[in-house]
């Protein structure tokens, strides 16, 4: 699978194209008592070349915005332009875009080989380059072999890999993904993401992709757009979304945490930070810009930002500085503790751990954390 | 989720450009074509009938309806068409089932013996079953020693089921054939059993299947005519009833009041199958394929199954021996003597005309009904939301109005030249003074009497293929028009073939409303059956009927020749319900 | 929808109806269409003797009575027939009540008996057919029964189950026997006694007149109620264990017509068709086909497989009567005979 696809795409983008943007897109369904908003007024530019993810629990209107984009809904209001151009005038099938779907939606009539070839054929690509292009997505994917069988013919991971090379064989301005993925075993999608990116990368093609899987979207994305319930609730880089997460939905919904109470909380002198009062203790940590203003707010500490170590006998024990192991799990490079405290349970994670080391079951360990490792989020409402 | 009230009147004031998923032109020229024929083909001469149902005569028949000779007439017709909706469903189905979950000997040929029904002229099997298994059957007195009376409603179960099967069978086939074997495979792993894995997980993905089947045939049994009068006896059904109303009482308002009433029972139980159909969602083909259904080895279940499917094609058989060798012998049952003298009267004059003339109609009808079947199915599947139950109901009353009424209708509405005022927009189609002899008056009703069931075929094919392939085409850049080419078409080839067999053969076996139609100069193959019987030469009738299977057959292998598009890849495991 | 109610109100009014449909000339010549109430060789064999005789072209389509005046109902305003040829005179009365045929005294008519001709000469008589016994001499003999000679040997106990008849509201022929009865027993309530009776041993009441002489035939019962014609039919083709008998009380009979239908659009081609068919040597062509009813006119030839009229019983059948008790006595039976449970 080391076979490159041919770059020509790259030579030909003298100028880079594929500026998706999306302005206050609207989309409901049914009309009086059953009207359902899927997609409330969202604003999205995704930039040449960039592959942004649109993330989310089931339901939140992320299928929805890529079908919308792809054509097959057209939006209730707002407009879809690609490099300027109005899209809604467009049928799907004249939009520069092509889309790869959960149930891979192969032709079942048609070989390996028709299937990857049937974009191109519309196309009209005279057959000595169709067969050279065909071929190439093929080799690039690893599927030359399986070039005239049938797709029923072919296990899950190699009609993912038709699908995929169907969509990008066609070189379109922007790709779509959903959720092409969650038919796959956890250990065919680790290595399909990462197919999918190395690809995605070369050609250079914008690519919008919706997942409810974090990891899928940590590990392929550019930006990550976090939605909730028709609306965007934040948009980032993976390590923004991670580390300063707009609220506390996104916080709990990307990666894990661990929210502590804070009692008192000030402007800093300090740029992006805030004083507060946690587990009885004043620090300054980093915060979000409307944390201090909020009438309430929490502290955002990831598990692995949590310090542990043994309980000597006569430390201090201060609220939350300590508590009891309810649970210890080794994973090899890392272990998982689950700690009973005062203010709640703990979850932290100690890297490449001794085995000898692990605090048992049932024993106390004093915790502590880093307050430049942590976040201070206004409160959910 | 919270829709703030600000946004309330945002939206309102986009809403004149919100809309549906628009239709592209192609769609919208596709509606108001099918509009526009259907309206023609069916709304015209029905709303022309109909209006005399609501003359006098007419009106007295909806007061006495609840009369207790009427409400007996009402009852029988729905047992008569629940009884042979559900056994004919349920033959369908173990046929289909043996065919795609066991492997035997003679499997082809099962195939093969479940698809001769498909061609039943008029008379042909009902005649064979009572010289078979009548009071004074081969089988029953001169075998068994027993007189059994069939007349009435058990000889009409027997028969409508035996002659409407195959419409199950196809369905049910193509419907298995394309599901998803990883599930009975799933539900096997989590532990349930061969008997649980069918009970509960094939039987429900069938639901759609049984429903559709069961409709088909329901409303094929409640508007059949020529068996309620051969074998029918006693037992009156709304069918017969408007026909005795009309030729035996020349009572035209009544009749068509209860073919009226006819239709309530028909559209009730579509509403139910539309119900139910669209509740639980079949997509099969997702263009995510699976491997093979799993083969059944447990040998007492291959014991069963083959035994009944054994037994079944053992009566077909000997139903279409009947029937073959009643041409050969001067009165089958009672002089068994070999005789061609049918042959040779079948084959020479009116015979030969007939036979040239029906095909000729038949041939020029069924492209156009498969079609027009198919096209309806891809707009009520795929393209309307709004709308669509109305279209998917006139393109099915073709089925559901008794020949008669229709026959009637045809005779009102085309024996003149139609238009506004005095300007024609057509000239006189039906009758001996119309052009072309009536002749396009009799295609249009073999157009509309077979249609739906290429209309149920489509359905049922469309509904399984997930719209996602369409959209995978459409994203690569597909027009509507290139999908349905290339793509929808090649999937649903065996629907078509299926639909257009059965466009054929319907089309060649129509009898009562081409009674009301028939022209000199358009002598058609099953009036000519009837005027056989009538007069007592059973041999004829026979002759004639042996012919019209063979046209039929013929025409069946021709098509499957035509319609196979050998660029499909072998292996791609879609159904191919097709006789070979 | 809309649009179609609109054409249906609309059909296009044919401007020719100045002249009366005729052609015009006298000269014989164009084609005419026949509506054809008898067997189908039957009628095939007079359209053919037809065209010989004259040149006219003459086609003809077979269907029942009832079918007939449906079409003709249908197509009145633009008719498709010119003569209505073959079938019971009630379809016939029928026709003439809802105004679709029109009268024509034909020359050859004279030669006619009065009751054979409608008195408006609306329709006239070409043949004639007798109610009788159509019997299965094997199951007779295996029932011990000998062949039935009067209504009464119909209610034998031992015929349980064994008499096939049609409902006389489809079947003319099963209206006459009714009608018969009523004649015969002097009341609608007497003739619907002696059915009352009957209907025990009555098999099934079948949809067609004919079809009990099928039944009988093959077997499935011993007597079959039909015009002995039908049986001798039956008989001809095969059916080699029927025979003929009548009633010794009387029987009733059926006029088979010709009529010219009106606005016929070759009227004198249609008006020649008709005296043909009342001269002897029309009617002869019957018996070459294998129709033996009596024939109308006295001149034609005599079958020996015809009934003799003179050897028969028949009852003095009123049709004018009959047609007008037709609906409220096939309901009475309807609901008074054929629904109840046999005994
Ligand atoms: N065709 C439709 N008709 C009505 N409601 C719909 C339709 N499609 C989606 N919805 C609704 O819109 C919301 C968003 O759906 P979807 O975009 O599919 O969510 P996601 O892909 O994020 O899981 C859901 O509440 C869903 O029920
Ligand atoms: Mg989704």
């Amino acid at each position: 699978m080391s076979t490159t696809l041919p770059t020509r795409t790259e030579q030909d983008a003298e100028k880079p194209t594929g500026e998706l943007v999306l302005r206050d897109v609207e989309k409901s369904f049914g009309v009086g008592e059953n009207r359902v908003t899927a997609v409330d007024h969202i604003n999205l530019t995704v930039k040449p070349g960039e592959f942004v993810t649109l993330l989310g629990p089931s339901g939140c209107g992320k299928t929805t915005t890529l079908r919308m984009i792809a054509g097959f809904e057209s939006p209730t209001s707002g407009s879809v332009l690609l490099d300027g151009e109005d899209m809604l005038r467009l049928t799907p099938d004249r939009r520069p875009m092509a889309m790869v779907f959960q149930s891979y939606a192969l032709f079942p009539h048609m070989t390996v080989f028709d299937n990857v070839a049937y974009g191109l054929k519309l196309r009209k690509v005279p057959a000595k380059q169709l067969k050279e292009e065909v071929g190439f997505a093929l080799a690039s994917m690893g599927l030359t072999a399986l070039a005239d069988r049938a797709p029923n013919q072919l296990s899950g991971g190699q009609q993912q890999r038709v699908a995929l090379a169907r969509a990008m064989v066609v070189k379109p301005k922007v790709l779509l993904f959903d959720e092409p993925l969650s038919n796959l075993d956890a250990k065919l999608r680790v290595q399909m993401r990462l197919e999918i990116r190395r690809l995605q990368r070369l050609l250079g093609i914008s690519s919008v992709y919706v997942t409810h899987d974090q990891d899928e979207a940590m590990s392929l994305s550019d930006r990550i757009v976090v939605m909730r319930s028709g609306r965007i609730e934040q948009v980032g880089t993976p390590d923004e979304i991670y580390r300063t997460p707009e609220s506390v939905f996104v916080a709990d919904f990307i990666g894990r945490a661990n929210f502590l109470d804070v009692t008192e909380a000030s402007t800093s002198s300090r740029e992006g930070h805030a004083d507060i009062t946690v587990l009885g203790q004043r620090m300054s940590a980093r915060a979000h810009r409307d944390a201090v203003a909020a009438p309430e707010s929490v502290l955002l500490v990831r598990p692995e930002a949590i310090r542990v170590r043994r309980f000597a006998e006569g430390d201090d024990k201060v609220a939350g500085n300590h508590g009891r192991v309810l649970n210890a799990v080794f994973y090899g490079e890392s272990v998982e503790y689950e700690i009973e405290t005062e203010v709640g349970t703990i979850v932290a994670v100690v890297s490449d751990p001794v085995y000898d080391e692990i605090v048992p079951v049932g024993d106390l360990v004093g915790i502590s954390f880093d307050p430049e490792r942590a976040w201070l989020l206004p409160a959910a409402s | 989720m919270t829709i703030s009230n600000a946004t309330v009147p945002r939206a309102r004031r986009f809403s004149l450009r919100s809309r549906e998923t628009p239709l592209d032109l192609t769609t919208r020229i596709a509606v108001v074509l099918v509009v526009l024929i259907l309206g023609v083909l069916i709304v015209l001469p029905l709303v022309n009938i109909l209006s005399s149902a609501v003359s006098e005569q007419g009106l007295a028949v909806f007061n006495s309806i609840f009369s207790s000779v009427n409400l007996q007439v009402l009852q029988n017709t729905v047992v008569l068409g629940v009884l042979v909706g559900a056994i004919g469903t349920v033959i369908g189905f173990l046929l289909a089932y043996v065919q795609v979950r066991l492997d035997f000997r003679g499997k082809k040929l099962l195939h093969l013996l479940a698809l001769l029904p498909i061609v039943s002229p008029p008379f042909a099997v009902a005649t064979a079953v009572i010289t078979l298994f009548g009071r004074s059957g081969i089988i029953t007195r001169d075998l068994l020693g027993i007189t059994p009376t069939l007349y009435g409603l058990p000889g009409l179960t027997i028969v409508l089921s035996l002659s409407f099967f195959p419409a199950a069978y196809m369905n049910m086939l193509g419907l298995m054939r394309s599901l998803d074997p990883s599930l009975d495979e799933a539900a096997a792993s989590i532990g349930a059993n061969k008997w649980r894995t069918f009970v509960t997980v094939t039987l429900p993905m069938l639901v759609p299947g049984f429903a559709s089947s069961f409709l088909l045939l329901f409303v094929e049994a409640i508007a059949d005519l020529a068996n309620p009068l051969v074998i029918g006896g006693d037992f009156t059904v709304l069918s017969s009833r408007a026909y005795i109303a009309i030729t035996g009482e020349y009572n035209v308002g009544a009749g068509a009041a209860y073919s009226l009433v006819l239709l309530l029972p028909g559209l009730l139980v579509f509403l139910i199958q539309r119900y139910w159909a669209t509740r639980k969602s079949v997509v099969s083909v997702t263009g995510k394929p699976a491997g093979r259904p799993a083969v059944i080895t447990s040998i007492p279940a291959r014991i069963v199954l083959l035994t009944l499917s054994g037994l079944l094609a053992l009566l077909i058989v000997t139903i279409y021996a009947t029937v073959i060798v009643g041409g050969f012998v001067k009165i089958l049952g009672i002089n068994n003597e070999f005789d061609l003298s049918h042959y040779r009267y079948v084959l020479s004059g009116i015979g030969s005309d007939a036979m040239i003339t029906t095909t000729a109609l038949a041939l020029i009808a069924t492209p156009i009904a498969g079609v027009l079947g198919l096209v309806i199915a891809w707009l009520i599947t795929r393209k309307l939301r709004r709308g669509r139950a109305l279209i998917d109901f006139l393109g099915m009353l073709g089925l559901a109005v008794p020949g008669t009424v229709l026959g009637i209708g045809y005779a009102l509405t085309f024996n003149k030249p139609l238009g506004f005022g005095n300007v024609a927009i057509l000239p006189a189609l039906a009758g001996g003074g119309a052009v072309l002899g009536g002749a396009i008056a009799i295609v249009m009703v073999y157009v509309i009497r077979s249609s739906p069931s290429g209309q149920r075929s489509g359905v049922a094919a469309l509904q399984q293929i997930d719209v996602a392939i369409d959209e995978a085409s459409a994203s690569l850049g597909a027009s509507g028009v290139t999908t349905f080419r290339k793509v929808t078409l090649p999937l649903i080839r065996p629907a078509l073939l299926s639909g257009l067999i059965y466009a054929f053969a319907r089309s060649m076996t129509t009898l009562s409303p081409i009674i009301f139609i028939t022209t000199p100069q358009t002598k058609i193959m099953t009036s000519q059956i009837l005027s056989e019987v009538d007069a007592g030469r059973f041999g004829n009738a026979f002759a004639y009927c042996t012919i019209l299977i063979v046209i039929v057959m013929s025409v069946i292998g021709l098509l499957n020749l035509f319609v196979r598009d050998s660029s499909v890849p072998k292996a791609a495991g879609l159904s191919s319900a097709t006789i070979n | 929808m809309s649009l179609a109610l609109l054409m249906s109100g609309c059909a296009v009014t044919s401007t020719d109806s100045g002249d009366d449909g005729s052609t015009g000339s006298d000269e014989l010549g164009g084609s005419i269409t026949i509506a054809c109430g008898a067997m189908e060789d039957w009628c095939q064999a007079m359209t053919t003797a037809f065209t010989a005789e004259t040149g006219v072209q003459a086609n003809f389509v077979r269907l029942s009575s009832g079918e007939t005046v449906a079409r003709l109902d249908a197509a009145r305003d633009n008719p498709e027939f010119d003569v209505w040829h073959g079938g019971p005179v009630d379809g016939f009365g029928a026709a003439r009540d809802a105004g679709l045929l029109e009268a024509y005294d034909s020359p050859n008519a004279a030669a006619i008996p009065d009751k054979y001709k409608d008195a408006d000469h609306y329709w006239t008589g070409v043949y004639v057919g007798a109610l009788g016994f159509c019997s299965n001499t094997k199951v007779l003999d295996e029932l011990g029964v000998d062949v039935p000679e009067s209504w009464e040997d119909l209610l034998d106990p031992k015929l349980k189950g064994q008499i096939s008849t049609a409902h006389p509201s489809p079947s003319g022929t099963a209206f006459t026997t009714l009608w018969t009865q009523v004649t015969r027993l002097g009341g609608e309530e007497e003739g619907l006694e002696y059915m009352k009776k009957m209907h025990n041993n009555v098999l099934q009441y079948s949809k067609s007149g004919t079809a009990p002489g099928q039944i009988a035939g093959r077997g499935e019962v011993a007597v079959g109620l039909v015009f002995s014609h039908d049986c001798v039919k039956y008989q001809e083709e095969g059916l080699t264990d029927l025979t003929v008998s009548f009633p010794k009380e009387g029987t009733g009979y059926e006029i088979g017509g010709v009529a010219l239908v009106k606005g016929s659009k070759n009227k004198t081609a249609a008006q020649a068709y008709i005296d043909w068919t009342l001269t002897a040597e029309a009617q002869n062509i019957g018996p070459t086909v294998g129709s033996y009813q009596v024939l109308t006119n006295p001149d034609a030839a005599v079958d020996d497989r015809m009934v003799k009229l003179e050897d028969v019983e028949f009852v003095d059948y009123d049709f004018v009567a009959a047609a007008a008790a037709k609906p409220g006595l096939t309901a009475r039976f309807d609901a008074e005979i054929a629904a109840q449970p046999k005994e």
